[in-house]
């Protein structure tokens, strides 16, 4: 029962990485590598259609994090505050997405049509000043070292305070979170425009950045989702984090779960509705053959049954079904990036082998390892944010 | 806690959270079931401690919201498919993704508007001038209120109850 939650007693011990887990994302790592190095080797093409797709799914994660440190910031909120950190965590792929974006550049000639100096001229006017590839890099690197300021400034003063417990660092992150959310709307935007849209440079969609955006909040509640039921009650941390807070990530999670079908839903209804040939195109291509099966999938499974499961109260604090729901939605969130890049290469015939997997388990083991690192580094709390006491009596009423 | 009607009782009145917080619990654990504690604000824990239970709403908005999209799905059927067909664009009559906005409008408002209808009901709302214990306890005061109709009560039993439980002050309530 909640009310005894607040006299819990609280328990804070270094965090120690399980050896399994060690081994397992440095096994990933190897695995990811091989594939890479193979695909690169063999068969460029699929190679990095793949390495867009996975790269792609983790840098979501990395910034949706940073996204859900910065509206908490923002919003003062308190409740938040004791698993803030499992969220700086995952902002720890970030030195990594850096130079996973700066391998993407090598991959760009085989994925973009602009990219090809032969193909660049079928572009029409404003598109080609746009989509000329110096300017594209130069808003991708913005985006990736803009994002790592971010962190450096925002992570960097929450772990300052661990130490000193200034408050002056809360109202410091308060101003640099407003900052991010401003930067991160404009460039994440352009982002998603520059690596997923312009795979097909002739479509236009004005809210493809917010759909994007809307999947990627959607998996990284279910990342948070998943650390809470793994953390809470562990030999590393108790009474910080309570199914008070699995409530709330699972009330985010379902949220974003509506906010997700919202977007995809205002995209497709309009380009159905007013049947303009640039825009069709990519729905047209991804209702034919085998894409049908992958569309109709986003629906059932990224919205109708994490929204169902998670309607009652009891399912948000039910472990296993908000486990359960949570790996649902990140096995979507990669359908829904394979669904945005694969129409494109492959017509009708989705393509799925050890390819994606390999990539995709690589970059897990990347993912993992660097909040592994950071959990050692740091302590799993932020025990002198000067809103814990909220957190810690955080109570969701009926 | 929903009282059926005015009752007469004795209400302690404290002027601390944490005091009427563990007043509830006691007065729950000494096995009286129709008390209320009354709160100028929302009191984390109280439901525990009075020992309420879920309320019933979301079930009721959730009826109404499958009832709302029904409704919806049928207006737009019966509109533009079998009472007044007509082309548009070429579309076909039954064209749903045209039709869930609509779908999506009249489940919102149908659950809200019955969410809010049910806690009316249940709250037996609008009282006109209820009767009130203490006006303090809109601003600063809390207080425990045991129903003479309740379970095992007792005039002295209930007096020294609340006493021991560090009310302020104790008093006989003709009906609340």
């Amino acid at each position: 029962m909640a009310a005894q939650n607040h006299s819990h007693e609280l328990k804070l011990s270094p965090f120690e990485a399980p050896q399994r887990l060690k081994i397992a994302s440095m096994a990933f790592m190897f695995i990811g590598f091989i594939t890479f190095v193979l695909g690169f080797v063999k068969n460029p093409e699929r190679l990095w259609t793949s390495y867009l797709t996975s790269y792609i799914f983790f840098v979501c994660l990395a910034v949706g994090a940073m996204f859900f440190i910065a509206f908490n910031y923002a919003a003062k909120a308190g409740w938040s505050v004791s698993i803030r950190r499992f969220a700086e965590a995952m902002t720890s792929f970030m030195p990594t997405m850096l130079i996973a974006s700066f391998v993407l550049i090598l991959g760009f000639k085989y994925l973009y049509s602009w990219a090809d100096p032969a193909q660049a001229h079928a572009l029409t006017g404003g598109k080609t000043l746009y989509l000329a590839q110096w300017f594209v890099v130069l808003r991708f690197v913005i985006f990736c070292l803009g994002c790592l300021w971010f962190r450096h400034l925002i992570v960097g003063n929450s772990l300052k305070q661990d130490k000193s417990g200034d408050h002056e660092l809360t109202h410091k992150n308060l101003r640099n979170s407003i900052g991010f959310i401003a930067f991160f709307a404009i460039f994440f935007t352009m982002y998603s425009i520059d690596l997923l849209m312009s795979l097909l440079p002739t479509w236009y969609s004005t809210i493809f950045g917010l759909y994007v955006f809307s999947g990627a909040i959607q998996a990284t509640m279910a990342v948070l989702a998943i650390m809470i039921v793994w953390l809470k009650n562990s030999s590393w941390i108790q009474g910080y984090v309570t199914e008070e807070h699995q409530h709330d990530v699972g009330k985010f999670l379902k949220g974003f779960t509506i906010f997700w079908a919202y977007i995809a839903f205002s995209q497709f209804m309009l380009i159905w509705y007013a049947n303009i040939p640039e825009e069709t195109e990519f729905y047209i291509m991804r209702s034919l053959n085998g894409w049908t099966t992958v569309s109709f999938a986003l629906l059932i499974f990224r919205f109708i049954v994490p929204f169902l499961t998670l309607l009652p109260r009891a399912a948000k604090r039910n472990d296993s079904v908000l486990v359960g729901v949570s790996v649902l939605v990140l096995v979507m969130q990669y359908v829904d990036l394979y669904w945005l890049v694969y129409p494109n290469f492959y017509d009708g015939v989705p393509q799925f082998s050890f390819w994606e997997i390999g990539i995709f388990i690589g970059f897990a083991g990347l993912f993992l390892m660097g909040m592994i690192k950071f959990f050692t580094k740091n302590n799993m709390v932020a025990i002198k944010d000067p809103r814990m006491h909220e957190a810690l009596k955080h109570h969701v009423t009926y | 806690m929903g009282n059926k009607k005015s009752l007469g009782g004795i209400a302690g009145i404290f002027l601390e959270e944490s005091q009427v917080l563990q007043a509830a619990r006691k007065v729950r654990e000494s096995g009286f079931i129709h008390f209320d504690a009354i709160t100028p604000y929302p009191v984390h824990g109280m439901e525990e401690a009075c020992g309420i239970k879920r309320s019933g709403l979301p079930y009721v908005t959730f009826i109404a919201g499958v009832v709302g999209m029904l409704a919806g799905l049928g207006l737009t059927y019966y509109t533009s498919v079998s009472d007044w067909p007509l082309n548009i664009g070429g579309k076909p009559l039954f064209s749903l993704p045209a039709f869930i906005p609509i779908i999506f409008e009249l489940t919102i408002l149908f659950a809200a508007l019955c969410s809010v209808a049910a806690l009316f009901v249940v709250c037996k709302m609008p009282k006109v001038d209820p009767p009130t214990i203490d006006k303090d306890l809109t601003s600063h005061k809390f207080a425990i209120f045991i129903p003479e109709n309740d379970v095992g009560f007792s005039q002295d039993r209930v007096e020294r109850l609340l006493k021991d439980l560090g009310a302020n002050e104790v008093k006989k309530v003709a009906e609340y």
